[in-house]
């Protein structure tokens, strides 16, 4: 395998031949289209000085989360316009998510729920990966800290976890070609997981991170994985003042609820991402905390880190607001609206942290409208407007 | 794909910028301190501009005392008809690119050039600060009779280029060409303004004024770039006007009309054949955008100076856009206060000023405003 990739050893980042994969869309992968899609950016729609931003609510708790960024914002002041698109979970066709893709592409930015997809139809594509595939949103980036006075069974936790975001075992390829055997595909490219290392060394540089971890399975799945293996660690030696090493998946598993301070950047593949997230997100105290960051060359999305859609707690005024309202103080400071992202930022902390006012799935008894007011009252009595 | 990284840069940048570690994230132990400003108040660049630009933002000044409003005006003399006197472009730019917004009024443009400048002042500083896209927002207003009533339409212009590149010679003695520049990237840009604004604002049709069928290169360019760029927003209806027949629309039948996208000239004539249907140049507020700022001034742009010191002008044109300014600095209480009592005053009819068909002062009209104004008790 390394052999190989040392042949090809002009790949590099950002070369037009090897970006077709990702950023074909599902539907034409499946149909083996060999035409190479071209993303032309269109710029972002600021104007004097507001953002617009595509607002995607997806189901169950999605729609009353996104009310309360609009209610923080609002108090915030924060310049934003959302420009809010519905997908309809039941649809049998892809008009509204095409609709939702145009809009982000238009805006360049968005804020996400989880979405449902309900339909069995092999023709629905699953609107969470259509979006990412579409928008080419190669990376996906969780940093998971632990939030002090949140109970959870691990303290002082501070791990980056990257992951590709596009391709792997999400590449939407299966099938039955004989009746009982299903195969489903998992796609590993050179250029895929080039990039993703190559994002994960850069953040880890600017960021003044030291050391960082491949998670992967190549002991078994020795050619998919491998490549992904193998690639990071070419990267790694363009890196000699970070360090890198390598752990596979079920050890890491193990390594994380066991002893979770030993990581510091971990980069995998789609699925293992997904996985090692939820653990990760377990560890510090669930689902409704944290917020992940999915970034492409043009586009990027910003949701709650652990992509569930809650629907069992919808309705009742007991969802945690914090990961949504995290993923919005993503957003601001991907805009560079830098002072309205600390200052909500900051109402988070002293709600969560100091005021210790908990939704229950901390442990808490206040309700999610609880949590918002009391944000709101932090960002009124904070001692700057800007607008 | 030379913005391929750009979000590998951007992270970059901020270590560049010397933010630590542990600042970057929003959860860091202790909460990075927000660099602090004095105290709620914004500032605002103001340039009065010629004719009765001064009369008018005094009355704007009075009205914003008296209702309290929290912004302070930084403001400049900024005139080309009395150069001496004038402040420099670059500090008028750099006031207005960090304040993010100005009240402006209107400036005189001689109409023969005795230097042989060919940019007016005002195209300098909409070249300076990008201000791109011109939106007036003519709508008629209760209380002013005139012959159309129910019209509301937002007029988008493109204002960096087209006939206003000013680019003219004279090659051939008493043979003058004008160049009339257009290209893809800003009618694009300009078209995807229009489409954005429908969007937030809730408009159903966007209509792009164009003569492509003579001049079939440049405006032909506007006009297909808008049609991409139509292609992207599949619910907002898109339909094509030639500019001779949108005129002849306007003064017949203006209520068909929904959000306009024009090119430079094209857009300066509707826009005041637009504001002349509902109340002429004292009533019809506009506003410039960038990226980053936005100018508001009057949407008819006439600087009236035969009325200086007259005490007649009408100010409702300047508290309109004074009012708009206030929403977009996030201080929708005031704005929406004093655009109420604005409304107030002329639905009531008793305090009219003479171009809208009364009999009363600049300065009565601002006190009449000022009483109208609805100030919450503390």
């Amino acid at each position: 395998m390394a052999s190989r990739i040392v042949k090809k050893s002009a790949l590099r980042l950002g070369q037009n031949l090897f970006r077709a994969q990702s950023t074909m869309s599902a539907f034409e992968l499946q149909h083996k289209t060999p035409v190479i899609k071209k993303i032309t950016s269109i710029p972002i729609a600021l104007y004097g000085g507001r953002n617009a931003v595509t607002m995607l609510p997806g189901g169950g708790i999605g729609p009353e989360l996104m009310s309360y960024v609009k209610e923080v914002f609002k108090y915030a002041g924060a310049p934003v316009d959302f420009e809010i698109v519905d997908i309809d979970a039941k649809a049998e066709d892809n008009i509204d998510l095409e609709y939702a893709i145009t809009s982000i592409k238009r805006n360049g930015v968005a804020i996400k729920g989880n979405i449902e997809t309900k339909s069995k139809s092999s023709e629905v594509l699953s609107r969470n990966v259509a979006i990412r595939n579409e928008l080419d949103l190669y990376v996906n980036i969780l940093h998971v800290k632990s939030y002090p006075g949140v109970p959870a069974r691990q303290k002082d936790i501070d791990i980056v976890i990257i992951r590709q975001n596009t391709e792997g075992e999400y590449a939407m390829l299966e099938h039955e070609s004989i009746d009982g055997v299903v195969e489903s595909m998992k796609v590993v490219t050179e250029s895929n997981s080039e990039r993703v290392a190559r994002f994960a060394f850069e953040w880890a540089k600017a960021n003044g991170r030291k050391k960082i971890t491949t998670i992967h399975k190549a002991n078994i799945m020795k050619l998919s994985d491998g490549l992904f293996l193998d690639t990071s660690q070419k990267i790694a030696k363009e890196y000699p003042e970070i360090e890198h090493n390598e752990m596979i998946i079920d050890n890491c598993c193990m390594q994380l609820v066991s002893k979770p301070h030993q990581f510091d950047v971990m980069i995998m593949t789609n699925l293992y991402g997904s996985i090692v997230s939820n653990v990760v997100c377990g560890l510090i105290g669930g689902a409704g905390l944290l917020s992940g960051k999915n970034y492409g060359d043009h586009y990027a999305i910003f949701e709650p880190a652990t992509r569930n859609t809650g629907k069992a707690i919808a309705g009742k005024n007991v969802a945690n607001p914090i990961a949504m309202l995290s993923a919005s103080v993503d957003m601001l400071e991907h805009l560079g609206h830098n002072q309205h992202a600390k200052m909500i930022q900051r109402a988070i902390y002293k709600t969560v942290c100091e005021d210790k006012i908990h939704t229950p799935d901390l442990g808490g008894t206040a309700t999610s409208t609880d949590v918002v007011q009391k944000i709101i009252d932090h960002i009124l009595q904070s001692d700057i407007r800007p607008w | 794909m030379a913005v391929r990284a750009r979000n590998v840069s951007k992270l970059l940048s901020k270590v560049i910028n010397g933010v630590p570690k542990g600042q970057i994230r929003q959860l860091s132990a202790e909460p990075a301190e927000i660099e602090s400003r004095p105290d709620f108040r914004t500032t605002c660049t103001m340039i009065p501009g010629d004719g009765v630009g001064p009369e008018l933002m005094y009355s704007v000044q009075e009205v914003f005392k008296a209702a309290g409003v929290p912004v302070d005006f930084e403001a400049y003399f900024f005139s080309e008809v009395n150069p001496t006197l004038s402040a420099p472009l670059e500090k008028v730019a750099e006031s207005i690119s960090r304040n993010r917004v100005c009240l402006k009024g209107i400036l005189a443009t001689p109409d023969y050039s005795h230097t042989g400048e060919l940019q007016t002042l005002n195209m300098k500083l909409r070249n300076a600060l990008d201000l791109y896209a011109n939106v007036v927002h003519v709508k008629s207003l209760e209380g002013v009779k005139l012959r159309h009533s129910g019209i509301d339409c937002v007029i988008i212009r493109e204002q960096t280029e087209g006939e206003y590149s000013a680019l003219e010679h004279e090659g051939v003695k008493g043979v003058v060409e004008c160049l009339k520049i257009v290209t893809a990237k800003k009618s694009q840009r300009i078209a995807k303004f229009a489409f954005d604004y429908a969007t937030k604002n809730g408009r159903k049709r966007v209509t792009a004024v164009h003569k492509a069928n003579i001049m079939k290169l440049g405006d032909g360019l506007f006009l297909r770039s808008c049609e991409e760029i139509a292609k992207l927003y599949p619910k907002i209806e898109f339909e094509k006007m030639i500019v001779d027949n949108c005129t002849m629309q306007m003064v017949s039948n203006p209520q068909q009309f929904d959000v306009m996208v024009t090119p430079n000239l094209y857009g300066n004539i509707v826009d005041n054949l637009a504001s002349g249907l509902v109340g002429g140049a004292g009533v019809v507020a506009g506003a410039s955008y960038s990226a980053n700022c936005v100018v508001f001034e009057p949407g008819a742009r006439h600087t009236y100076s035969e009325a200086v010191g007259k005490n007649v002008a009408n100010p409702t044109a300047m508290l309109l856009c004074a009012a708009k300014m206030l929403r977009h600095v996030n201080l929708p209480r005031y704005g929406d206060m004093i655009r109420s009592a604005i409304e107030k005053v002329l639905k009531d009819g008793k305090v009219k000023t003479k171009d809208v068909g009364g009999q009363s002062t600049t300065q009565q009209f601002t006190y009449a405003v000022i009483n109208n104004l609805d100030i919450p008790k503390a």
